[in-house]
Formats: structure tokens, C-alpha cells, sequence
């Protein structure tokens, strides 16, 4: 049966090379690109550059100077915590709960995944009916418990709230459909061994379940925080440019905002490679902290 | 058997890639074949507008262009959109990459000077060589002059207007009387502190969004329509003081609490909701807003739109408004002849009398002989016609001098400058030292 097919691999080249033009001409050269452009002077998308930036590294140097690049930074990093405790924590804290019924997993399992099935720009639109200011869902509710005055779920106060709340809630069910995974490939033996030794539901959870995770977790963690440096189309819809007062800007959507609206191609390009170092650290450091364990 | 297999995938695979480049012999003798006798068949046109989405003279579009289809055997194309500032930056992205439309309805201010100065468009005066009667029913001193070189390369169809709309019922309701021509910036405060004593938002407007409009008539405040489109060198000099002082009148607005309480982070359509509900009294706004009022208000003839109050040298007649849009045709299809009749004869079919005056006979026009009116106008468009017809002055909005970036920019710290956290001065500054 060994036929010399599949020891002669140079037919296998010639299927691998589509794929390979097709990321080189839609990846890397537009990765390349971009490199370059961060040191020219282009006005506006779809222009061609003005030549370099006076001098070269120009908008590397405005990049610490930006206080809005600053406040973008910081919220990305806040996002990539909450990402890390509400996304997997909830998920992994639904998960073991569902894990524990006899009824209705399917169920549940479906109704947490369905936000994923959502586009982000309908759920967006949705949540800013739920918080708009005069007439949304929750300032309605508040009413009618007495509350007089209504609340502005987007100023400075709440902003956090109203921005992270749907980024959190959209992704749990991911997260979820993949550590109820995990857990039903721990053997049900261990849990009946430990059940007959007399362990209790939370020591079940805290010696077998959560070691036994401990890899499908990590994969989860190192998702998450990659992820969040991808959240765009959702905190886009809802705060718009950078809504209350320049304070809820994402790398992502700086990046976006001063591509496409203020035509600072240059500058967004120095944005897009902030993006990416950023999230190869963040995802080398990830790799490293959280190390996989080989059973 | 698999080698062979796997021989003709690898041929397949090779062939399928090669095809979308090949042009055999035959095929190219086609091409020419029917190139020598394009001029005379049908031809398709592409065609980009702003009436694209949900555009209020949409329907209005497409029936002009549909007429034209069926008058001519030609095709349109239609690749129209909603005007944005992405919209703007794609049409540039297109004519960058040689993928412009034969016919461009765009903007004739200093947003097409890449166009102009790059030879991307056709001037009138080349046109009309060939082609003597060439919007020969506008006048050619309002068909809005490319601010590159002063020709003019665009026919335009609807001008604009920008005016108050008020919501009679809200005045009436606090006590306020609809204002008139005389109608004062003093008044307008005085107005706006009765109603908020009412508990009603004087002024629908998101700072967040949209404040174009209340910082052109504040602007325009402290200027004359003749000084009104120049643009300032600094915050310093005359000009520059000028739009300090238009900046502040916005803070103090702010200040005094006659915005939304949300203004800040409110989108343009949940302060508009406002005016539909009853919410609010006030709003700056465009001639395309009318469509908005017709679709939205309860009844229509609970609103008006008047003139802006003003004050210091601008009399309140005197209004923004002019002809900042216009059909170019690219220079790729002047190129062509076979592309080249059916794209004057597509412009001069939708900027006939007949044609413009569907598309808003209340606005600001460049027909020799005017628009014609509607027989069955509603109070709104009764009074926007008022309004246009009584101006003392009409000048264009300053903004459109301003690039893109700076443009932007200068919006986005308007919020900065109401709330303090930046003043106007350093705003000025910081758009003009945003020269590319």
C-alpha cells in the first residue's frame, strides 16, 4: 500500500504554494507595508505617501506623547484583566456547575454559546438600547423603582461598566463550550474512586477537576488575553469615538479612528504595530507564566 | 493510478490559477473588434453618488438615473453611498488605484483638490468644447468653483441650507413665542432659560457627534458673510479671535446647561429623538433634515425652521448655506470614447430643471431659472423656502476649507472646550498646525 506518492514530496509543494502566495500577498506583504508606512507621511486612506516623516521615527516618538495612545493602552490592559476574570472565570465557574446536572447540559450549553452566534454590531446596537439615556431598558426599570433621576450609562462614571459588560458577556459562552469540554474528558472513574473515598462536590472540584483542567485552562487564558487586544466592533458600536470624553479608547479602535475618520494613515499604521508587538509579548509572556502540563 | 490522480489535480490546480490571467488571441480580437464598435452600442457607466443608504433624495436618484437607462440604452452602474468620511477616503482609495467611477457626484470644496490638482476630473470649459450646452442651465458663477485652480469642474444638483428647526409645540408649551427674522442672540438665551426652567432641553445637539452646525452659525456670529470663509492663521489674529469667540458662546451654552445632560455622549439621533418627542426646542441643522421631520414628527406642522439668532456683525438673514456638491466626470471616462457621450449625456440628464427641482426645491440652487416649486409642500418646506427666499446673505460653511484631519480634529475637541478641559485658543491651534 505505500505508494511513492507520499514519498515524493514535491507534488505536496504544489499544493502548499496557493496557500502560501495567498498569505504572503494578503499577510506579509500588507504586514511589510504597514512597517513601512509608519515611517512615511500619508494624509489620507488610499493616498499615496508624501515621502518619509521628518524626522523618520516621527510618529514612534508621538506615541508616547499621545495621551489618548496612553489612555487606549491602559484600557486594553484593563480589558486583557476583566477578559481573564469574568470571561473564564464565569465560564469556568458555569461550566462546573453544568458539569454537576444530569438535565439539560445541551440546553445550557447552547444558551451560553448563543451571544457568540451574534454579530458583535447587533449586539452593540442592543446593548445601547438597553443603556441608552432617555428611554433604555435599564434607566426604564430604574424609574419604576423610584429612582428620579436618570443615569448616563456612558459618562465617566459608568463608562467602564457599559463598555465591558457586553464584551464579558459575549464570550463567556466560548470559553464555557470549551472547558465543559475539558471536563468530560476527565474519566468519570476518578470522580466515583474520590466520591467512595468519601471527597466532598468541592473537593471533587478543587483536586480533581481543576488540575485536570489545568491545560485546557491555559488555553483558554492565552485566548483571552490575545483576544482582548482584537475587541474592536462591539466597544466600537457602543462608545463611538473614544465616548465620554476620551476616555473609553481600545487600541483597536484608536487604531481604526485615526485610519479611516481623522485619515492619519501613517499614524495608524504605528497604532497596527503597537497591536501586534503588544499581543506577541502578552502571548510569549502567557506561553511562559502559564506553562502546559503533561500528564 | 494515484500519481496520475494526483497529476491532474496539480494540472488542475495549476490551470485554475492561470486562467483569470490569460488572454488567448481570440479573446483579444474580440476586444478590439468591439472596441471599434463600442461608440455606437449601449454602454454601462459607473457611477458613484452620496445618495446611497438610507439618503433622502434616494428614491429621487434612482428614478433620474432610471430615466435616463430607459431615454439613452445605457446602463448605470450605481456604486452610491452614504457620505462619510470613509466614503470620502474610498473614492480616494479608488482613484489612487485607477479604479475611479466614470461619473462622481462629490464634493467641490477643498475635499476634490486631490482630484483637481491631480487631473483626475474634467474642467466645464474642456467639456464644453466639445460639448457647447453643457449645464448651460446653471449659472456658472454658482456652479461652486474648485478652490485649487478657481474653474469649475462640477454640476451641481441640490445646494444646501442650514437653519433652526424648532418645535412649536415645546415653545408653546413654555410659554415662548416662535422666533422671526429679527430674532436675537440675547432673545435666543433668554428663550432657552425659560425652557430649561420647564424642564425641557432648549437645545438638541450632540457635542460628542455632531456640533458642526452650532459652531458654524457661532462662528459666523462673530464674522460677516464675507469674512465668514476665511480661514484663520492663528488663534491670534482677527479670524482666529473669531472662532474663539464662536467656541466660547458653545461652552457658555454648555455652561448654562442648555444641551442634553448627555450631550457629551450622546449620538446625533438621540438628540434629534429629542426634537420628535417633544423633548426639546431647538436645533441647527441641514435642508437634508427636512426629510428626517417629515418621516419622524408626530405632525409636521408642529415644527418650523427659521434663521439662526445672531449677533455682531452677522444679521440673523444672513445663512450658511450654498452648492458644496456636484457631478464630475473622471478623466478615465472623458478618455473613452465610448464612454465619453454617455456620461455627459447622464449628467445632463440629472441636472435638468426638472430633475433638480424633485431633488429639493427648498434648497439653495444654481438654475438659471430656479427651482420649481412643488404643489404639494408641507409647513416645513413652506417655511424653509421662506427662510431661503428672505436671506440678507448666504456664505458657505467655513468648515469646508478646513482638511479632513483638521476638520476632525477640531470636532472632536469641541466637547474638550465646552467642558474646560481644553480652550478654544489651543484648539484652534492645534487644528491648524495639522497642515496634511
Amino acid at each position: 500500500m505505500n505508494s511513492t506518492i507520499y514519498k515524493k514530496k514535491s507534488p505536496l509543494a504544489v499544493f502548499l504554494i496557493p496557500a502560501f502566495l495567498f498569505m504572503a500577498v494578503f499577510l506579509y506583504y500588507p504586514f511589510a507595508m504597514n512597517i513601512y508606512n509608519s515611517f512615511c507621511n500619508i494624509t489620507g486612506l488610499g493616498t499615496a505617501a508624501e515621502g518619509f516623516n521628518s524626522p523618520w521615527y516621527l510618529n514612534y516618538g508621538k506615541l508616547f506623547q499621545d495621551p489618548i495612545m496612553n489612555t487606549a493602552l491602559v484600557n486594553t490592559m484593563l480589558l486583557m484583566i476583566l477578559t481573564i476574570i469574568f470571561q473564564v472565570g464565569i465560564a469556568l465557574l458555569l461550566a462546573l456547575l453544568i458539569d454537576n446536572i444530569k438535565k439539560g447540559t445541551q440546553f445550557f450549553r447552547t444558551v451560553y454559546f448563543f451571544p457568540i452566534v451574534i454579530s458583535a454590531t447587533a449586539l452593540g446596537l442592543l446593548f445601547n438600547l438597553i443603556f441608552l439615556y432617555d428611554g433604555g431598558m435599564v434607566n426604564q426599570l430604574l424609574m419604576k423603582f423610584g429612582m428620579t433621576d436618570m443615569i448616563d450609562w456612558k459618562d465617566e462614571a459608568h463608562f467602564l461598566f457599559t463598555m465591558m459588560t457586553p464584551v464579558m458577556w459575549q464570550y463567556v459562552g466560548f470559553y464555557f463550550v470549551i472547558i465543559v469540554t475539558g471536563l468530560n474528558n476527565i474519566s468519570p472513574d476518578i470522580y466515583e474512586a474520590a466520591e467512595i473515598d468519601g471527597a466532598s462536590g468541592f473537593n471533587r472540584v478543587r483536586y480533581i477537576s481543576l488540575p485536570l483542567l489545568h491545560n485546557v485552562l491555559i488555553t483558554c487564558l492565552i485566548l483571552a488575553v490575545t483576544g482582548a487586544l482584537k475587541v474592536f466592533d462591539l466597544p466600537w458600536v457602543m462608545m463611538g469615538a473614544g465616548m465620554p470624553m476620551d476616555q473609553s479608547w481600545l487600541t483597536g479602535t484608536y487604531m481604526y479612528n485615526q485610519t479611516f475618520t481623522m485619515g492619519d494613515v501613517d499614524y495608524g499604521s504605528t497604532i497596527a504595530i503597537v497591536i501586534v508587538v503588544i499581543g506577541v509579548v502578552v502571548s510569549q509572556v502567557a506561553n511562559r507564566i502559564f506553562k502546559e502540563k503533561d500528564y | 493510478m494515484k500519481r496520475v490522480i494526483a497529476f491532474i489535480l496539480t494540472m488542475a490546480l495549476g490551470g485554475s490559477m492561470l486562467a483569470g490571467c490569460q488572454s488567448t488571441p481570440a479573446a483579444s480580437q474580440a476586444a478590439s473588434q468591439e472596441a471599434s464598435s463600442e461608440a455606437a452600442k449601449p454602454v454601462e457607466i459607473t457611477v458613484v453618488t452620496s445618495y446611497g443608504g438610507d439618503d433622502g433624495n434616494r428614491a429621487n436618484y434612482e428614478a433620474a438615473y432610471k430615466a435616463y437607462e430607459t431615454a439613452t440604452g445605457n446602463t448605470v452602474k450605481d456604486a452610491s453611498g452614504t457620505s462619510n468620511e470613509e466614503w470620502k477616503a474610498k473614492i480616494m482609495a479608488d482613484f489612487e488605484t485607477g479604479a475611479e467611477p466614470d461619473v462622481l457626484f462629490y464634493f467641490n470644496g477643498v475635499d476634490a483638490n486631490k482630484l483637481v490638482q491631480g487631473g483626475k476630473v474634467v474642467s466645464i470649459d474642456e467639456i464644453r468644447k466639445t460639448y457647447p450646452d453643457y449645464a448651460s442651465n446653471m449659472t456658472d458663477d454658482r456652479l461652486g468653483a474648485s478652490p485649487a485652480d478657481g474653474k469649475n469642474y462640477s454640476v451641481p444638483v441640490n445646494g444646501y441650507w442650514e437653519g433652526l428647526f424648532i418645535n412649536k409645540k415645546v415653545l408653546k408649551d413654555c410659554g415662548v413665542e416662535v422666533p422671526g427674522a429679527d430674532y436675537t442672540w440675547d432673545q435666543f438665551l433668554k428663550d432657552c432659560e425659560t425652557i430649561k426652567s420647564k424642564g425641557i432641553t432648549p437645545i438638541a445637539c450632540s457635542l460628542q457627534e455632531v456640533p458642526h452646525y452650532w459652531f458654524e452659525y457661532c462662528i459666523f456670529n462673530h464674522g460677516t458673510p464675507s469674512t465668514h470663509t476665511k480661514l484663520p492663521a492663528s488663534s491670534t489674529d482677527d479670524v482666529g479671535k473669531a472662532w474663539a469667540e464662536g467656541l466660547n458662546d458653545i461652552k457658555t451654552l454648555y455652561t448654562k446647561g442648555y444641551f442634553p445632560k448627555n450631550t457629551t455622549t450622546a449620538t446625533d439621533a438621540e438628540t434629534f429623538q429629542l426634537m420628535a418627542d417633544d423633548k426639546a426646542a431647538f436645533a441647527i441643522d441641514g435642508s437634508w433634515k427636512i426629510g428626517w421631520f417629515q418621516e419622524n414628527a408626530k405632525s409636521i406642522d408642529d415644527f418650523t425652521v427659521t434663521y439662526v439668532p445672531g449677533e455682531n456683525g452677522r444679521k440673523s438673514t444672513d445663512i450658511i448655506g450654498g452648492l458644496s456638491m456636484g457631478y464630475y466626470i473622471t478623466q478615465k471616462a472623458w478618455s473613452d470614447p465610448a464612454k465619453q457621450k454617455a456620461c455627459v449625456d447622464f449628467v445632463k440628464a440629472m441636472t435638468t430643471d426638472e430633475v433638480v427641482s424633485t431633488f429639493g426645491a427648498t434648497a439653495v440652487t444654481a438654475l438659471k431659472n430656479g427651482t420649481i416649486a412643488k404643489s404639494d409642500t408641507d409647513s416645513l418646506e413652506q417655511a424653509a423656502m421662506a427662510m431661503t427666499k428672505g436671506a440678507t446673505g448666504i456664505t458657505p460653511a467655513t468648515q469646508d476649507g478646513l482638511i479632513q484631519t483638521a476638520r476632525t480634529a477640531l470636532f472632536a475637541d469641541i466637547k474638550n472646550i465646552a467642558t474646560g478641559k481644553t480652550t478654544a485658543e489651543k484648539a484652534i491651534d492645534a487644528c491648524l498646525a495639522i497642515k496634511s
